[in-house]
């Protein structure tokens, strides 16, 4: 799962290079630790050792001592603080050895102390701080040495390596959360390339909007790049395509020309077969040109719509079945349609070309915008279709040249663009007794 | 009747001559746009039929140069570009109708006669109402001074109540104008066919006389 997940890896190998980090910060602060408290220890027996000195006499060169040092534990057996003065005639030692002695230290240094560690009695490990002194020039030089069990040092240890442990883990997990939050932002603008390649999937024309920060820029502009690509692609073979069916209606009206003189001239049923192929033919180029147009539907565009219908209306009431209707429209001056221009020609021509040429007297075209959601009707005053009808009529999936009723062709021409644009189209009844068109935009309003 | 025929295909043209000729038109070809404009400019059409693809001067720019010269023949345009975005900025330009092509031959002289019947008989006289100044002529109204675009309808609509100023006109009979076969229900159309014209006009420029009609009165109110 991990191999799946860039934040995962990111934050795996955040977490154990972390874990690795403190675990080692761990270790040294453990051995600064004990360090620390072992010079403690150093310091603590020169310390001890310098009323030992002052007390030290030599007695027929055998050491004694006026006063014993006043530290209690040389007076408890094994305690492991211990004290011994030796020469080679005799030696005094810290009650706390009992009857054993510290280990011989024949080339202790005179001049200063030295810290060594070694075995001690009652199967200890002594830090030992040792030198020779020489109370008077013309005597013996004494061996002082003062010992301390290293066990003791233990607890202090084992209690600083939990604690820190604690802390350290607490510290691991924060910074992991700091990791995961760092990835977290790390990783956001490659949300945001999600979202504007999903957009540009949809709209040709759209471009990663960013801001992108500027380790990005290298990415982004190739995929800009690529889309620039990609839309002189759409727009070569959009043009390609309308050359082909503009090219083609020219033959087709002389063919329909050549129809009707055939036709004129007896020839009624070559007219019928040309003229039944010059309909398919065209049908399918206007399909053509209608998908070559929503493959360059733009998005989030917007248009107001009442200046779009009034020059629809324009066009329609200058045709035979737009002369004597009345558009009637219900739309506030405000009202966004979420489309381009040209394509908001493109969904609502064909719908309001449709009511024309069904209504009786009037088409009546409204929208209202509420929050989240626009609406736009078109209804007439003609037949309608019947309900069952109105199903097949937009199917969707449904040949644009193919889709039935005289409603047919302009309906799908409209669900598709509308769809393109992330609307629907529903069908239904007009008040005014005819056909209504719903054109629904969610989240346009 | 004289038609002219605005097509860079000669075949097109040739079929579409043929067709116009057939119909009772003498019609004049032009094979590219500085032609047509030269055409349309000197000689007195009573109809135009242009194609948009033209070599030397588009067809669009063809209908804008004759508009601008006040030539007042009716332009039909036939072109391949069958875009509603092409239809609308033919109609914008100043063209009457819009057929895209392929076009049936029927329907085209159908669409001519319809564009030559409602240039034609048009008395050269101006009816004023107010601010609303009728051209008989040109089939067009200007309020204020101002240009009023009006659809075909709209314009009988307003036409009708002018000739019958000060007079209120009810809905039936409006309706009987219009449509010659009106039914009862035909009163809807009318009252949002007013609705209409008052959004283009201002509310006061047609006057309802409850449980009479309308009516445009003469003075400014």
């Amino acid at each position: 799962m991990i191999r799946d997940s860039l934040r995962l890896r990111l934050m795996a190998g955040a977490a154990i290079a972390v874990a690795l980090a403190l675990a080692l910060a761990w270790a040294v602060m453990t051995w600064l630790f004990t360090g620390h408290i072992e010079r403690r220890v150093q310091e603590d027996l020169t310390t001890q050792a310098r009323p030992l000195l002052a007390e030290l006499q030599l007695i027929r060169e055998v050491p004694a001592l006026a006063t014993e040092p006043s530290d209690p534990r040389f007076g408890v057996p094994a305690s492991g603080l211990y004290w011994q003065a030796s020469t080679a005639k005799g030696r005094i030692r810290s009650v706390s050895l009992w009857d054993a002695v510290l280990p011989a230290a024949p080339d202790a240094p005179a001049d200063a102390w030295r810290i060594r560690r070694a075995a001690g009695p009652f199967g200890q490990r002594l830090m030992l701080a040792e030198r020779k002194v020489r109370l008077q020039p013309d005597e013996p030089a004494i061996t002082v040495q003062l010992g301390y069990d290293l066990a003791r040092l233990a607890p202090a240890q084992r209690e600083f390596g939990r604690v820190m442990g604690v802390f350290l883990a607490l510290l691991w997990v924060t910074l992991s959360l700091a990791a995961w939050i760092q990835v977290a932002l790390g990783l956001r603008p490659l949300a945001q390339v999600r979202r504007d390649l999903e957009r540009l999937r949809r709209d040709a024309s759209a471009r990663l909007s960013g801001p992108y920060p500027r380790e990005m820029l290298p990415l982004t502009q190739a995929i800009d790049a690529l889309a620039d690509a990609r839309e002189s692609d759409l727009v070569r073979a959009r043009r390609r395509a309308a050359d082909l069916a503009h090219g083609l209606k020219t033959p087709l009206a002389a063919l329909a020309a050549q129809s009707a003189r055939a036709r004129e001239a007896g020839a009624g049923l070559a007219a019928d077969g040309l003229e039944s192929a010059i309909a398919a033919v065209r049908a399918a180029v206007d399909g053509e040109l209608v998908r070559t147009r929503i493959g360059l539907v733009h998005e989030g565009r917007s248009t107001a719509a009442v200046p779009v219908l009034e020059r629809l209306i324009a066009v329609l009431e200058r045709t035979e079945a737009g002369e004597d209707i009345v558009f009637s429209v219900d739309c506030e001056d405000d009202v966004m349609l979420p489309l381009a221009g040209d394509d908001a020609a493109e969904l609502l021509g064909p719908l309001l070309e449709n009511a024309t040429s069904h209504a009786r007297r009037q088409v009546a075209i409204s929208a209202r915008s509420e929050p989240g959601i626009l609406i736009m009707t078109i209804g007439d005053d003609g037949p309608g279709l019947e309900a069952e009808v109105r199903d097949t009529a937009v199917l969707r999936g449904e040949r644009i040249d193919s889709a039935g009723g005289g409603y047919g062709l302009g309906l799908a021409i409209a669900r598709e663009v509308a769809e393109a644009t992330l609307g629907e189209l529903v069908l239904g009844q007009s008040q005014l007794g005819g056909l209504e068109v719903q054109l629904r935009w969610t989240s346009a309003a | 009747m004289r038609a002219l025929v605005v097509e860079d295909d000669p075949a097109v043209a040739a079929i579409l001559v043929r067709g116009l000729a057939a119909a009772g038109f003498i019609a004049d070809h032009a094979g590219d746009g500085q032609q047509a404009w030269f055409n349309g400019d000197v000689e007195d059409y009573d109809i135009a039929i242009v194609d948009l693809g033209l070599p030397r001067l588009d067809g669009l720019s063809v209908i804008r140069r004759w508009r601008e010269a006040g030539r007042a023949f009716p332009i039909l345009i036939l072109s391949a570009r069958g875009d509603w975005t092409d239809k609308v900025t033919g109609i914008e330009a100043g063209a009457d109708d819009y057929l895209a092509k392929p076009w049936e031959m029927g329907e085209l002289i159908a669409r001519v006669r319809g564009l030559v019947r409602r240039a034609s008989g048009r008395a050269s006289s101006t009816l004023r109402a107010g601010k609303l100044v009728i051209d008989t002529h040109r089939m067009s109204a200007t309020l204020d001074g101002a240009p009023v675009r009006l659809s075909p309808l709209e314009y009988r609509l307003l036409d009708y109540l002018a000739h019958n100023l000060q007079r209120a006109v009810s809905a039936g009979e409006l309706a009987d104008h219009l449509y010659g076969d009106a039914d009862a229900s035909d009163a809807n159309a009318i009252e949002a066919l007013i609705a209409r014209l008052r959004r283009k006009l201002g509310p006061e420029t047609i006057v309802t006389r409850r449980g009479f009609g309308y009516l445009l009165p003469v003075e400014e109110r």
